[in-house]
């Protein structure tokens, strides 16, 4: 049948929907890799407390702003049922609001052991007499006993979120942009690329230690790595945007010829900060500015990259 | 068990509008007005069916064609599978439908649907709502609402009511599994197409296209 065909982005998902894709990944993997690292590579007390920390807050931002701009938010009740997952297991956000939900309960479990010796927790107003009720101590030592139980909980949750922020772009099937498996690679490897850059920023900033040179430089490496990855998958999709459907088509033209995609997501968002991490790894800094300057830029193009995908969605209409 | 489908033949829909008018008074959706190039009108953006006014052809070979657009009740929904609390669902006979009291509004629906049927009704629509309608109104809650086929009518033995109003007979309701049933007969045929059926979505309202008669 003869139609004129309409396209159209979306005004549903906006900035906040992006936002939380970014703070759910972002906060997710932070919390993976910190408790990774802590179990395997070097215990860390402070790296743990961070990355259960900023993983709490972040995903507990993410997750404000999807439900601050739901219809109804008594409703909500019924997605923390985690049987919806079953009765729903195409819903990524059925599955994706339990993978955040236990992760960060688990993150907060992981992390009370390191809590109860830290003195900044120990000699805070309330958290300190928390942290001494015989409840809480019973439960630090448990977990203290099963620790790497409780560890890769945490991580295989957080795992769990950053794949569901793909996932749930992947499931709407109107877009060529989203509804393709690159997608969920993407929001992967760039959830794991922002939080390498978070925890370096910390690592250089704040704790400042200078034992943990072998992490930072594994966290470089990683995320050199992971940023090469990330600039191999938007290659992809530049080739399978510009000959693919004719919303993929839409969403080439809109996404290519934007300055903010093309200069601040590409140019300072991945292909800067690989060059400052590369040059770092074969040569090596004499500052840590510039390591500092390039998980900064990783951070914004983060954001930047979730941000796009959502304005560049564009749906094909038959009228 | 019926398997219900709609069938819009182009060629007669003349573009009255009547269907989205009886659409949204049997569904007590949102009447809101806007005012557009100094004129007041109905904000038909949250109504369930909406007839677009549109040019088809190129050069001198251009007519105008009314296109009416609604829920499609597909087989495969994918505003049914993104639902994250099963609020969305689709009845044995076929009625892709909404509860409302599981509905938190999160508005998947609407991102997943190629067809762009869902509708946002929100606190405020609710309040208007009842203003409007008075004490037969129905909704109690925000929800992401969409067209139902107007099961309640159906049920009933009676017909949709974009259907039952349409003055050109364009739109025509019918049970699929019926091979007497002439809307069953039409897309059997193949006289009535799908929209965008290589989506996936496996839709169930057909169009009968204008274009071929007019040769």
């Amino acid at each position: 049948m003869e139609v004129n065909i309409t396209y159209e982005t979306q005004d549903i998902w906006t900035w906040w929907f992006a936002v939380y894709l970014y703070t759910g990944g972002l906060g997710a993997a932070v919390v993976a890799v910190t408790f990774f690292t802590d179990m395997y590579l070097k215990a860390h007390r402070n790296l743990v407390l961070w990355g259960a920390g900023a993983g709490f807050v972040l995903l507990s931002l993410g997750s404000l702003m999807l439900f601050w701009h739901l219809l109804d938010h008594l409703a909500v009740i019924h997605v923390f049922n985690p049987l919806a997952m079953f009765n729903q297991p195409m819903a990524w956000i059925a599955w994706g609001t339990q993978f955040i939900l236990w992760m960060m309960i688990f993150a907060v479990l992981y992390a009370i052991p390191y809590a109860r010796v830290t003195p900044l927790f120990q000699n805070a107003p309330l958290l300190g007499k928390a942290l001494e009720w015989g409840f809480v101590v019973k439960l630090s030592d448990f977990v203290e006993k099963y620790r790497k139980l409780f560890g890769w909980l945490a991580v295989a949750t957080g795992v769990g979120v950053a794949v569901y922020t793909g996932l749930l772009l992947q499931s709407f099937p109107a877009v060529a942009l989203w509804a393709n498996p690159g997608v969920v690679v993407l929001f992967t490897v760039s959830a794991f690329s922002t939080a390498m850059a978070f925890l370096l920023l910390i690592m250089y900033t704040i704790i400042k230690d200078d034992a943990d040179e072998h992490l930072r430089v594994l966290y470089e490496r990683s995320d050199l790595g992971l940023i090469g990855a990330e600039l191999l998958i938007i290659l992809s999709f530049f080739f399978y945007l510009q000959r693919g459907p004719e919303s993929a088509m839409r969403s080439w033209e809109i996404l290519f010829t934007d300055l903010g995609w093309l200069i601040g997501f590409i140019g300072f968002g991945l292909i800067v900060p690989f060059f400052l991490e590369l040059k770092g790894v074969i040569k090596g800094w004499t500052s840590h500015a510039p390591i500092i300057a390039a998980s900064i830029f990783v951070l914004v193009g983060g954001y930047l990259l979730r941000h796009y995908f959502m304005y560049a969605g564009v749906y094909a209409y038959p009228w | 068990m019926a398997k219900y489908a709609m069938v819009i033949d182009l060629n007669t829909c003349v573009g009255c509008n009547a269907c989205m008018a009886a659409c949204t008074l049997e569904n007590q959706m949102p009447v809101g007005q806007i005012e557009e190039d100094g004129e007041i009108k109905w904000d038909t953006t949250k109504w369930r069916t909406y007839v677009h006014d549109e040019e088809i052809g190129v050069g001198n070979d251009v007519h105008r064609r009314f296109f009416p657009r609604l829920c499609n009740h597909c087989d495969n929904p994918p505003c049914m599978s993104v639902c994250p609390t099963g609020a969305t669902y689709k009845t044995d006979d076929g009625f892709v439908l909404v509860n409302e009291d599981l509905c938190m509004g999160c508005q998947a629906c609407a991102m997943a649907c190629p067809y762009k049927a869902r509708v946002d009704i929100t606190y405020a629509d609710v309040r208007q709502g009842k203003e409007f309608y008075g004490s037969d109104y129905r909704r109690t809650r925000p929800s992401v609402d969409k067209c139902s086929f107007c099961n309640h009518r159906v049920e009933k033995g009676l017909k949709p009511a974009c259907v039952e109003t349409c003055v050109g007979e364009s739109r025509m309701f019918g049970d699929l599994d019926n091979p007497e049933d002439p809307v069953a007969q039409m897309v059997a045929s193949g006289e009535a197409q799908p929209l965008m059926p290589h989506i996936g979505t496996r839709p169930n309202v057909y169009y009968i296209n204008d274009m071929k008669r007019r040769g």
